[in-house]
């Protein structure tokens, strides 16, 4: 069972080292229905914290991740996955 | 905007990254005193090479002028662009968010593309995995990355395009976009930058026969001397803002110099006595497009590869395309002083050209004293003329060869 989930903080931590975007964790928190472009990234940056987090969890993320539009639907899909590899 | 139209395509906006100078007054202050900036190499990586002297460009820290997502996004090279870029439209009064952006385009022009950012991810790959790559390699260290971060960047959303034909490239942006503004586009951002001085960049270099390896910086670059021993490269570049000439003196700002005739022509790799036919024709090409009689230049900023055979090459097209002329005009090249930026060194030149007819001065040509060549060559200080037409010329290792004739604006600032 995988204790450590995938959090607004380390997402927040992500946008900035893969596409160089600043977002505050509470405020992507807050505006976690917001789709991602409206924080500066594209799907390019996306694409890239897919791959942070399949190197960094030695698991592979489903395709539909690099699609996901907003932070919250992708943590859900992100943790679900996560959780049922474990 | 009104209809109102000259066809003729004015720069009013200039920003320069160089080796000797941040932004255009630095640049001149360095060019018009010959100061020479050539040194040994510093970057990290880069000192078992055998190439050893190039112009870098060593007090730009791109934090200072660039956000951090394009930092991370994109490479040295259009760190250098971006920059450049803004500066330029600052200097044309058009900094800011553009009033109508479908009216602005950019065009640039590029030689090696983005080769630090690429060795990175290439080293990620060879040294953990293709996971491990991150996705922005696929944009960062193409050819046209520094167009379409400089549109994205400046929201411009005007014709956008790339020259990628070889060094001479330079000149042929230039005339791209006074082409877009003569057809009707409002402005066109263009230039260019490079960033050649990264490992893997400069192991790519060290193939030409052309590259000086030469280690000391004050004997490695002299060109039309009987000590030419090849060409020394440099990074950075310069950016300009060309608009119509009738739209700039509506908006009421100084017309800095005219775009008014260019040509270009092919003679192949490293074939440097062909590069003569080639560049005379290109000479000659240009000064029709400009209406121009050969007596009419003032100034020649040369090519000045560096390689005996090359040099003799371009003074024998000078004197076969401006005859008699061509001997008695005097010819400069101050980019012994920098090193060639590759497709930036022409735009670099064309700068120089701007302020050399601004301040009625030809700069000199950094570390050459004499010449064995049939050229009046100026030399250690800078010498007051009045400069109405500049030429500049440009050729690739590749084999490409360009002429550009810029006229001095006549509102001249200074």
């Amino acid at each position: 069972m995988i204790t450590t989930e995938v959090t607004f903080d380390e997402l927040s931590a992500l946008m900035k080292q893969a596409a160089g975007i600043t977002v505050d964790p509470e405020e992507l928190k807050e505006a976690a229905e917001s789709p991602f472009d409206t924080f500066g990234l594209d799907s390019l940056g996306l694409l890239g914290i897919v791959g942070e987090l399949e190197n960094r969890y030695g698991q592979p993320l489903p395709p539909d991740s690099e699609r996901c539009r907003t932070p919250r639907e992708f943590l859900n899909l992100v943790n679900s996955t996560l959780t049922a590899g474990a | 905007m009104s209809n109102r139209r000259s066809g003729r395509a004015a720069v009013t906006g200039i920003g320069v990254i160089a080796p000797n100078g941040m932004r255009t007054d630095a640049y001149w202050k360095s060019v018009r005193e010959g100061l020479t900036v050539l040194d040994l190499i510093g970057r990290e990586g880069c000192d078992h090479l055998p190439l050893r002297v190039a112009g870098e460009v060593r007090s730009f820290d791109p934090a200072d002028l660039i956000e951090d997502r394009f930092l991370v996004q994109t490479d040295r090279f259009s760190h250098f662009a971006m920059a450049a870029a803004a500066l330029a439209l600052d200097d044309a009064g058009l900094g800011g968010e553009p009033a109508e952006p479908f009216s602005v385009g950019v065009v640039t022009a590029a030689g090696s593309g983005g080769g630090e950012f690429g060795q990175r991810e290439l080293q990620k790959l060879w040294g953990k995995g293709s996971k491990f790559v991150g996705p922005y390699q696929s944009i960062a260290w193409f050819y046209a990355a520094s167009t379409g971060q400089i549109s994205i960047r400046s929201g411009l959303k005007g014709p956008c395009g790339v020259v990628a034909s070889d060094e001479a490239g330079g000149l042929d942006c230039l005339a791209h976009a006074s082409r877009a503004v003569r057809r009707g586009t409002d402005v066109m951002v263009v230039g260019a930058a490079e960033a050649p001085l990264a490992p893997y960049s400069m192991v790519c270099q060290l193939g030409y026969p052309e590259l000086s390896t030469v280690d000391d910086p004050d004997r490695a670059y002299r060109p039309f001397t009987e000590q030419a021993c090849g060409f020394v490269p440099a990074e950075g570049g310069a950016l300009l803002v060309v608009e119509d000439e009738a739209r700039a003196r509506e908006r009421g700002v100084p017309v800095r110099a005219v775009v008014a005739g260019h040509a270009a022509t092919f003679t192949g790799a490293s074939r440097w006595a062909e590069s003569r036919e080639g560049l005379a024709r290109a000479i000659r090409g240009a000064l029709d497009e400009a209406g121009c009689a050969p007596e009419e230049i003032d100034v020649v900023f040369a090519d000045a590869m560096g390689v005996p055979e090359a040099d003799r090459a371009e003074a024998l097209a000078i004197a076969d395309a401006l005859g008699a002329h061509g001997t008695r005009v005097p010819v400069t090249a101050p980019k012994t002083g920098i090193g060639r930026a590759y497709c930036a060194a022409p735009v670099l030149d064309t700068v120089a050209a701007v302020l050399a007819m601004e301040h009625g001065q030809v700069p000199p040509t950094p570390n050459v004293f004499d010449t064995c060549h049939d050229l009046d060559l100026v030399t250690s200080r800078a010498r007051p003329a009045e400069l109405r037409t500049a030429l500049v010329l440009s050729r690739g290792l590749m084999g490409s060869n360009a002429a550009l004739v810029v006229r001095r604006g006549d509102d001249s600032a200074r």
